[in-house]
């Protein structure tokens, strides 16, 4: 359907991603077929593409949940098929479902976290994470009574708990109120310091405004990886329809 | 932000967290436990019609060990089915399984927790089995040794259905998938336990020899299929 279009960073710095061939099937349908890119650190992804392009499985392969069936892929040096476990301990993934236990209270979510990971100081750890999402006030409350913009603002907390090198964010803001939205438009520009971030986005032009680099997916290819700052976006967005069509913009 | 020390936990350490997340969830909401006591109460209603209509001089200590088991199989089936609900809902247990750790302690987790809510049960369930069925008829007096198949049997069900709860979790009609494979796998165990329960109710010459080669039959399977699961639990959850 589309070439690949790639263009390669001109100074070649240490990488957060290096995926090489990489494949995943699903018995006989290929969900992602030879993808290669290479990320530096200290990026922010934006992977764009339809519903069923690849995304999330792209996503899960990097981020261990997932094995790859085919190529080779380091995540922060990491290869995830060999140190999958040492990779863990350094990476967070914020995905549209929380990944909380709604029975539990804020607190009592982010300790148990906290606590898998062997943080010292658990509960320091976690009043500094709950200041961060604002909701300090509602610690005690179970996750089950909060709205989806509070609810995720915990799953956020939850994934910053080890403060992981890499951050995966699987469409984030979906569903969240213009106030969530705010907060969390906040956090990522924060955490873009010093951390490595991808996300995945359905809206282009918030996507293209947080991103150093771009990742169009079409049916499990890479349609683009570039630097953001090689287009505007407004080619973006026209590179985009023509090439991947225009039912995702 | 202050600066952040992490120290990787031991295997033990995080077993601890893992189970006692698990309990304080379920004695926060008292879901599966609540509908296994309502469930074991059901199904002792259900016997009481049943052997109603029994015929005189019909010996309710011959059948006690296997009506025991049915009871403890059913009951434990629909906490089984119930024990990855909480996981589910929010994709809670993609959350652990990003976490550094071995995941076969996902398993022990369970499965101790499923165990120590299924002995709940019993201990609830099981006194008033003896109350409604068994005061009228005289139980041998080794009847107390009925404890040792029971702690045997429910360990071998709570950890094999935790990796076939595990292995459904997952499946369009896994209550009655998982009906469906536990029976039939846990068949073994439960010949050897419902014997050897029989024989400590009834009492007997042969006692101590049908009691010490059935609980060493049940023994025998909860090693070898506890050590299969465990060993079986990170293939099953990571795919």
């Amino acid at each position: 359907m589309t070439d690949t279009v790639a263009i390669a960073p001109d100074i070649h710095l240490a990488l957060a991603i290096q995926a090489e061939g990489l494949g995943k099937s699903f018995g006989s349908r290929k969900a992602l077929d030879n993808v290669s890119f290479e990320l530096p650190e200290q990026a922010f992804l934006s992977i764009f593409g339809h519903n069923g392009a690849g995304k999330t499985t792209l996503l899960r392969v990097l981020s261990t949940l997932a094995r790859p069936s085919a190529g080779k892929v380091e995540v922060l040096g990491l290869d995830v098929r060999e140190k999958p476990e040492e990779l863990r301990s350094r990476i967070g993934l914020i995905s549209h479902r929380s990944m909380l236990y709604p029975d539990l209270t804020a607190e009592e979510n982010l300790l148990f976290t906290a606590r898998m990971y062997g943080v010292q100081n658990p509960k320091a750890r976690v009043s500094e994470l709950l200041e961060l999402v604002e909701l300090t006030a509602r610690r005690h409350d179970p996750v089950r009574g909060f709205s989806r913009g509070m609810t995720q603002r915990i799953a956020i907390a939850r994934a910053l708990v080890p403060d992981p090198a890499l951050l995966f964010l699987d469409e984030p803001y979906s569903g969240l109120d213009p106030h969530a939205v705010e907060i969390l438009d906040r956090l990522l520009e924060r955490l873009r310091f010093g951390k490595n971030l991808v996300m995945i986005s359905h809206d282009l032009n918030h996507g293209f405004a947080l991103a150093t680099h771009l990742l169009v997916l079409a049916q499990g290819k890479v349609a683009l990886f570039t630097e953001r700052d090689e287009l505007d976006v407004r080619s973006f967005r026209e590179f985009y329809r023509n090439s991947v069509g225009a039912g995702g913009i | 932000m202050a600066e952040l020390t992490i120290v990787r936990p031991s295997a033990f350490k995080q077993f601890r967290v893992l189970l006692g997340k698990e309990l304080r969830q379920e004695f926060r909401t008292r879901e599966m436990l609540t509908s296994m006591g309502i469930y074991a109460l059901l199904v002792l209603v259900i016997f009481g019609a049943a052997l109603s209509q029994a015929a005189q001089g019909f010996d309710i200590l011959q059948v006690s060990g296997g009506l025991i088991w049915a009871l403890i199989v059913f009951t434990s089936l629909l906490g089984l089915n119930r024990s990855f609900s909480s996981e589910k809902e929010e994709a809670a247990l993609e959350g652990i399984l990003l976490m550094p750790m071995d995941r076969s302690l996902i398993f022990l987790s369970k499965a101790t927790s499923n165990l120590i809510f299924l002995l709940l049960v019993e201990l609830i369930s099981l006194p008033l089995f003896y109350f409604f069925f068994l005061t009228i008829s005289s139980p041998a007096p080794s009847f107390w040794m009925a404890s040792l198949p029971l702690l045997v049997g429910s360990i071998g069900i709570a950890g094999v259905g935790t990796l076939l709860a595990t292995i459904t979790s997952n499946a369009r009609g896994k209550d009655v998938l998982l009906a469906l494979l536990f029976i039939p796998i846990i068949y073994p165990l439960l010949h050897a336990v419902v014997a050897a329960t029989t024989v400590v109710v009834v009492g007997g010459d042969n006692l101590v020899g049908t009691f010490a080669t059935s609980l060493a039959l049940a023994g025998g399977y909860d090693v070898v299929m506890l050590a299969l699961s465990w060993f079986l639990y990170e293939f099953v959850i990571s795919n």
